[in-house]
């Protein structure tokens, strides 16, 4: 312990020194939107007019409010548990294979910097019913499956599952190729075949760095615009969809139900994570 | 072969096809000057997507997109070094709440984010450009904090510390002794700060009110019309392809460079 040695008070001054500019930035930021949306969606901070203390922004459309949770979680749900899955059979096989290090690598890290925007562009192109996947497979349009903007939100759910299962592939390779390299070496010079050692040492050691991304993942496809508003049906729509929508309107009695739908969608997302970190921090992800 | 083997063979065919698989439509259409169903192919090949590019100012976005990108690094990445020295070498008395704070923006939707700073813009005159670079700053600083933080934590502080027991000045045992060990990271903190604000679309649309026009916002207005499918596919491969370029130079440069190692190192 020499790094304080000339007093922890002086380190610690330095450290709170060092933290400001970027705790002050995200603490203006953050409580600014929250203290906004808190006072426009209880009718405190009208567009025009005197305020007026009020519930109507959660009351007047509660059933979209319900709605718009019920088709978040929709999205988000099987969207994360599609990118672990794929995420860690990826870094299975970039971990474990000269082959996939070589192929699936690169692939993986070609989708991470495509915006999700455009990767919605993309998966319209190939899935809608004038797709390339409807002209490939020879399916008139009548025929084809309502995958984008159809009552179940397929195509949303593949394009975040997409983007994400490469998020959480690489995130996984980069947390733990060096340890399954020399467990893995240890395993099998004690014996242990291939799926034994994919039991017993790569998926336990990738186990907290897969949760950690699938908890990122959830809460991003949680909370995300672009992908559900164009893949999305018109109604009804997730909260994020929603909320936007409404704050767009031109009717400005819109802007506290805007603000309530915003709200909403913040509570869900730190719910979620309030739920399941402490879970995180015993998987020993925190790390 | 061995079953294991062949089905490791599978699995990776599969993936680098369930990866590769949404470029293929943007390639195809690009390139389709028409295209009726039920053709397989188009009917036409041409240029005709591309066409409309200078018309529809996709240049000056994708130069909006980069000045974006550059101005949120600029801003994430210094403010996460500093905090990410603070957290790596354990500087903090109480390092939770700072940790808890710089993660929050990773939890929070940007949307709701972006519309309740903009609600306060509007009253307080604050520039929507300016304003637009903080928000997304505060979404990237996750990201560079962490990385910097990580790279500290691999850093011994006593290196500084003896520079300064040798007579160097603060800023040189800095510039000395950690600066050359922070430039990766440095280089990926500022790469992920650019893609928060290449990438953005919610916020730049709320913030921005729709004054700063960027390539993804192009690339929106034209994906949610009908029969837009050549512009859409190549505005989506304009807002790639520069991306792509940089990473397999990264990957280029890095190769080379661990080839130039193992060569005049220990034998490979």
């Amino acid at each position: 312990m020499t790094r304080g040695a000339p007093g922890r008070d002086d380190s610690a001054a330095r450290g709170a020194v060092l933290l400001a500019p970027a705790m002050l930035l995200t603490a203006v930021a953050l409580g600014t939107a929250l203290v906004s949306l808190g006072l426009t969606s209880t009718g405190l901070m009208p567009v025009t007019g005197a305020p007026r203390a009020s519930l109507a922004g959660f009351t007047a459309d509660s059933t979209d409010l319900l709605l718009g949770v019920r088709e978040a979680l929709l999205i988000a749900v099987p969207a994360t548990a599609l990118a672990v899955v794929v995420g860690v059979v990826t870094a299975v096989l970039v971990v474990g294979s000269r082959r996939g290090a070589r192929w699936l690598g690169p692939a993986a890290a070609a989708v991470l910097p495509v915006p999700h925007l455009v990767g919605a562009a993309a998966v319209g192109l190939l899935l809608s019913d004038s797709g390339l996947g409807a002209r490939v497979l020879h399916v008139a349009p009548g025929s084809w499956p309502a995958l984008v903007g159809g009552p179940l939100p397929v195509a949303t759910v593949l394009e975040f599952a997409w983007k994400e299962s490469a998020f959480v592939g690489i995130v996984v390779v980069a947390a733990v190729s060096r340890q399954v390299a020399v467990l893995g070496d240890t395993a099998s010079l004690l014996g242990a075949g291939g799926l034994r050692r994919l039991r017993h040492v790569t998926l336990p050691l990738m186990a907290p760095a897969a949760a950690a991304a699938g908890v990122i993942v959830f809460l991003y496809t949680a909370g995300a615009y672009e992908v559900a508003w164009l893949l999305g049906r018109a109604y009804p729509e997730p909260l994020p969809v929603l909320a936007y929508r409404l704050f767009t309107s031109i009717d400005l009695t819109a802007h506290p139900e805007a603000a309530a739908a915003a709200l909403v969608s913040i509570a869900v997302a730190l719910g979620s994570a309030g739920t399941v970190l402490p879970l995180l921090h015993r998987l020993g992800a925190a790390r | 072969m061995r079953a294991s083997t062949v089905a490791a063979r599978l699995a990776t065919a599969a993936l680098v096809a369930w990866f590769g698989m949404p470029f293929v439509p943007l390639v195809v259409w690009a390139f389709a000057d028409r295209w009726t169903w039920p053709s397989t192919l188009p009917q036409q090949w041409g240029l005709r997507g591309w066409a409309s590019i200078g018309q529809d100012a996709m240049l000056p976005a994708l130069a909006r997109s980069a000045v974006l990108g550059a101005l949120v690094a600029a801003v994430a990445t210094p403010l996460g070094a500093l905090a990410g020295r603070a957290l790596g070498w354990r500087l903090a008395a109480h390092p939770g709440p700072p940790t808890l704070l710089l993660l929050a923006p990773v939890a929070l939707p940007p949307f709701a984010i972006a519309m309740g700073v903009d609600s306060v813009l509007l009253r307080a005159r604050i520039p929507g450009t300016l304003a637009l670079v903080l928000v997304l700053a505060v979404f990237a600083l996750p990201y560079t904090t962490a990385v910097f933080r990580s790279a500290y934590t691999g850093l011994d502080p006593e290196l500084e510390h003896q520079a300064r027991m040798l007579g160097a000045s603060a800023r040189q045992a800095f510039g000395r002794a950690t600066l050359p060990a922070l430039l990766p990271a440095a280089g990926a903190a500022v790469a992920l700060a650019f893609l928060v604000g290449w990438s953005d679309y919610i916020v730049t649309v709320v913030v921005g009110g729709g004054q700063y026009v960027t390539a993804p916002v192009l690339v929106a207005s034209a994906a949610s019309g009908p029969g837009n499918e050549p512009t859409v596919a190549a505005y989506a491969l304009l807002t790639i392809l520069p991306l792509l370029a940089a990473i397999a130079a990264v990957a280029g440069l890095t190769s080379t460079r661990r080839g130039r190692v193992r060569r005049e190192g220990e034998p490979a």
